[in-house]
């Protein structure tokens, strides 16, 4: 119940980060790909199969945001969840530059899977917005790093106080 | 249970959604004008988020100016009045004139017409996939939000036309941008038809004029044509940004739509289908 409140919590926050960097700047959200922190951040926690499962509803959830076909993102998130949740298992990853070797490394074979879906069933190359997503990975990456540390900080402080 | 066991009940799960996403995806493909079920309800379910977010701003906003910032809040009333002062001197000049043709009752009839066949709508999404695929607005069934209804900006400009899903207070509109739009236009010069769709990448191409056809000019203005059956005739959607003469059987000609990505706040929903109202 606790995680599903978590998983739930992070979601909504997502969403409200996502709309609101949309109306401050388009380029922002092309740079910052929030639902694979989402999905990368629970999957490090929980493991691939939870991964893999919020990857699968947070991708539907990007569906939803787009006048396309379901699935798509689902695909390439599910695999972003799965590998995270593997991956974070066997190596740690915390460490900063670790984590964002990682989180790069992710996001690029999540951006190469959804763009040959997308210009697959679409029959269309995708909107790169002059070049601006290609940045997504370092950009996801670098974000993800500093707000997985800033938890875990947090984290650590409250867990002192608890003490 | 041995680990291996273990692992390959994970990848087994793994397999299992993928495999039920492909499934998702071959319900849905090819891809038609009719919205599944399933995607209203999840349109349903998260747009009512967005237009919170949405709302939560325009309060912090309106909170802020009327509370903090009265110096900006002076200043924007300033130049409300002034624009205000212009506008209507330009409806009573465009009265006046009109006046010369019909009666007083018969305009104010077919400006009220006008006012109430006009919704104003904010926006409140983007598309994920592709920013000049379609966007998201605050306005739905409960406004009388139809499919196909044409949608300009704050300046009269095309900007798209609603398509589904349509939930109680939210619906999708898809850009002129977006490459399966198409829309019968025609040029202010030449006054040559053609149909114009969407790039992807935040332009349009003027499609179907023959190489041989008369030449545009860049710079010429192109308007809806009314022959779609959808956008009312004399709207106006951009200009013509440059052109190409292939070898091919018809010209590329690229366009630049009126409307501004940056600026697609307010819109005008347009519930009637003829806007040519005298």
């Amino acid at each position: 119940m606790k995680n599903l409140i978590r998983v739930t919590a992070g979601i909504i926050i997502t969403i409200i980060i996502y709309t609101t960097l949309a109306k401050i700047s388009i380029s922002a959200v092309q740079i910052i790909n929030l639902f694979s922190l989402v999905v990368i951040y629970f999957a490090m926690e929980k493991g691939e199969v939870f991964g893999a499962c919020l990857g699968a509803f947070c991708g539907l959830i990007y569906d939803s945001f787009s006048l396309g076909v379901f699935g798509v993102a689902g695909i390439a998130k599910t695999l972003t969840g799965f590998l995270a949740g593997y991956v974070s298992k066997k190596i740690d990853v915390n460490p900063f530059i670790r984590s964002l070797i990682f989180i790069f490394i992710l996001i690029s074979s999540e951006l190469i899977v959804w763009g040959f879906l997308y210009s697959y069933i679409f029959s269309a190359s995708f909107n790169t917005g002059k070049g601006i997503v290609f940045l997504q990975p370092f950009g996801t990456a670098f974000s993800g790093s500093l707000i997985f540390l800033l938890i875990r900080k947090f984290k650590g402080v409250t867990s002192k106080h608890k003490k | 249970m041995p680990s291996f066991l273990k692992k390959n009940k994970n990848i087994k799960v793994l397999i299992g959604l993928i495999f039920l996403q492909l499934i998702l995806i071959s319900i849905q493909v090819p891809l038609d004008e009719e919205e599944t079920y399933f995607e209203k309800l999840i349109f349903s379910v998260f747009s009512p988020v967005q237009h919170g977010v949405v709302y939560l701003f325009q309060k912090t906003g309106t909170f802020w100016k009327s509370y903090f910032d009265l110096k900006g809040a002076r200043k924007e009333n300033e130049r409300l009045k002034e624009e205000m002062f212009f506008l209507l001197q330009e409806n009573n000049i465009i009265r006046n004139l009109l006046q010369k043709y019909k009666s007083e009752n018969e305009i104010n009839d077919a400006l009220r017409n006008i006012q109430e066949n006009i919704l104003h709508a904010r926006v409140i999404g983007f598309d994920a996939s592709n920013f000049y695929k379609s966007v998201v607005i605050n306005k739905g069934f409960l406004d009388d939000i139809q499919k196909n209804m044409p949608v300009l900006d704050r300046y009269g400009n095309l900007v798209g036309r609603i398509v589904g899903p349509i939930s109680l207070k939210e619906s999708r509109i898809q850009l002129v941008t977006d490459i399966n739009c198409g829309i019968s236009v025609f040029s202010e010069k030449k006054e040559v038809l053609g149909v114009l769709a969407g790039d992807g990448k935040g332009m349009c191409i003027l499609k179907y004029i023959l190489s041989t056809d008369e030449d545009f000019f860049q710079g010429e203005r192109v308007y809806t044509s009314g022959f779609d059956g959808i956008f009312p005739p004399g709207i106006s959607v951009g200009e013509i940004l440059s052109l190409e003469t292939t070898s091919g059987l018809f010209k590329k000609i690229m366009v630049k739509p009126y409307f501004k990505f940056q600026d697609l706040d307010n819109l005008a929903v347009i519930k009637i289908k003829n806007l040519n109202v005298f």
